[in-house]
């Protein structure tokens, strides 16, 4: 119900861009508390790396603060703040290869460990048991996602978990249409595969949930 | 009928954002093609399964407010740098009007000057070439003159004082060359002849003794040395004569022994063997 009315709120928040974009510090505090966890999960899955995807989310949202006043058309925010923010992803994935450096998650866990029960988990109104499961398969399903190529991951998070417009990935991209929404078919092919190969389906979820 | 959707269209009617046209067209297609209906319907199940990959809770950090981007007027660059000219301009008129700077340019000649202006005596230019030449010309002569006075002056007394010197001595002599007689100049002669016999004597006698002196002491060395000779000569005999003596006895010991040994040991030698 919350994140419906976050949703709604993003909707409908060409006035406090606009109030942002004028210098109104409270619109942008604003701004900020709106997007923030649309960036980090973003930065999250593009990543499957906590650090990560917090420090894309702050350095985003730093220039959005400096860059705001230049943004053309309010309309035009989401695809804006996801450029940012994709540039920032690309940018640290450069930093990762340059340094050779891996976390955790990159490790393959041994035979019959499919989770990374480390990973942290914020439902607390939910069983713990059931949470817990949840958070299994998130990783799970994360770990699918990042055997994609990167080009193809940016477009799936993009349409598939922040539902971003076909025309609004291409701003971000500033690629065509057409091209997001090749890079989408064979993305949700790719995924496919990896599903099968894992043994995922809709039925093995829905028994383990 | 060719027509074959590609991936954009396909993936535009899964989410719905195919325009009604291009929906009617390809669900014709379906079908005349159910396994491209059914792939689809694949691609879609995956985004069901997907979809079960949840966000993942996030605090946003609290948001401090940056004033360093507005800056007061008076703090912007532009301003401080026009300001600094304006200063400086400032002040360098008010250092022209307590100065009292003063550029002059004249005859090839560029004056600055600070301050009050001094009013320089003129000096006049009335003297000419020929008046210079006159003036020297005049202390010149001046000067020859009285180093002239003053040589003729020093060369008058110098004569005097010399002629006065010389009539002196001259009347001494011939005073005294008046005055002597023919025996005193005899004695003095006389006297004269003495004296040199006398060092002569004395010159040959002082030679002779010390010769004298010389020969014997020679002599006296000369038969010191001799003995001394003879005396050395003597020892080295006397030695030599030890000597024998006492190769000869050590001879006779030794003979002696030997005989000795042969007359006490006449069959030893045989047992040897």
């Amino acid at each position: 119900m919350a994140e419906t009315l976050l949703d709604i709120a993003m909707m409908h928040s060409d006035s406090l861009i606009a109030r942002a974009r004028e210098g109104d510090k409270n619109a942008q505090g604003k701004l900020v508390q709106l997007w923030y966890k649309r960036i980090y999960n973003f930065s999250y899955k593009f990543f499957f790396d906590h650090d990560l995807a917090m420090e894309v989310s702050q350095k985003t949202f730093i220039s959005m603060h400096k860059n705001l006043a230049g943004l053309q058309e309010v309309t035009r925010f989401k695809s804006w703040l996801y450029t940012i923010a994709v540039n920032y992803c690309r940018e640290e994935t450069r930093k990762k290869k340059a340094s050779r450096s891996f976390s955790l998650h990159d490790l393959n866990p041994g035979e019959g460990e499919e989770s990374y029960r480390w990973e942290e988990s914020h439902h607390r109104n939910e069983n713990p048991e059931r949470q817990l499961r949840h958070s299994e398969l998130s990783d799970l399903l994360q770990s699918c996602l990042m055997q994609l190529s990167q080009e193809q991951r940016e477009v799936v998070i993009m349409k598939e978990y922040e539902g971003l417009k076909f025309r609004e990935i291409a701003e971000a991209l500033n690629i065509s249409e057409n091209t997001v929404k090749s890079r989408m078919y064979y993305g949700l092919e790719g995924l496919k595969k990896i599903l099968e190969q894992k043994k995922i389906t809709k039925e093995t979820i829905g028994y383990e949930l | 009928m060719n027509y074959r959707p590609d991936e954009s269209t396909l993936i535009a009617y899964l989410y719905g954002e195919l325009n009604e046209k291009e929906t009617k067209k390809l669900e014709a297609y379906f079908q005349q093609h159910p396994e491209e209906l059914v792939k689809l319907r694949g691609l879609d199940e995956v985004r069901d399964v997907m979809s079960h990959a949840q966000d993942k809770e996030v605090i946003a950090p609290p948001v401090f407010v940056d004033e360093a981007g507005v800056k007061p007027f008076w703090h912007s660059s532009y301003f401080r740098v026009s300001m600094g000219i304006a200063a400086s301009f400032l002040f360098l008129l008010v250092a022209g009007k307590l100065l009292g700077p003063e550029i002059k340019y004249s005859n090839g000649e560029l004056r600055i000057s600070f301050g009050n202006k001094t009013e320089q005596p003129v000096q006049s230019n009335g003297l000419t070439e020929e008046k210079v030449n006159e003036l020297i010309s005049s202390s010149l002569a001046k000067n020859n003159e009285s180093l002239e006075f003053v040589r003729t002056e020093d060369q008058k007394k110098l004569m005097q004082t010399i002629a006065d010197f010389n009539s002196k001595k001259m009347n001494e002599l011939t005073k005294t060359a008046s005055q002597a007689s023919q025996e005193q100049v005899r004695s003095f002669v006389s006297s004269l002849q003495e004296q040199n016999l006398k060092l002569m004597k004395d010159y040959f006698q002082l030679s002779t003794s010390d010769q004298k002196k010389y020969m014997e002491s020679l002599l006296v060395n000369f038969s010191s040395y001799l003995q001394e000779q003879r005396k050395q000569d003597l020892q080295y005999v006397a030695n030599q004569m030890n000597s024998l003596e006492k190769n000869n006895n050590q001879f006779k010991q030794e003979t002696e022994q030997i005989l000795t040994s042969l007359i006490s040991n006449p069959g030893k030698k045989k047992n040897n063997y």
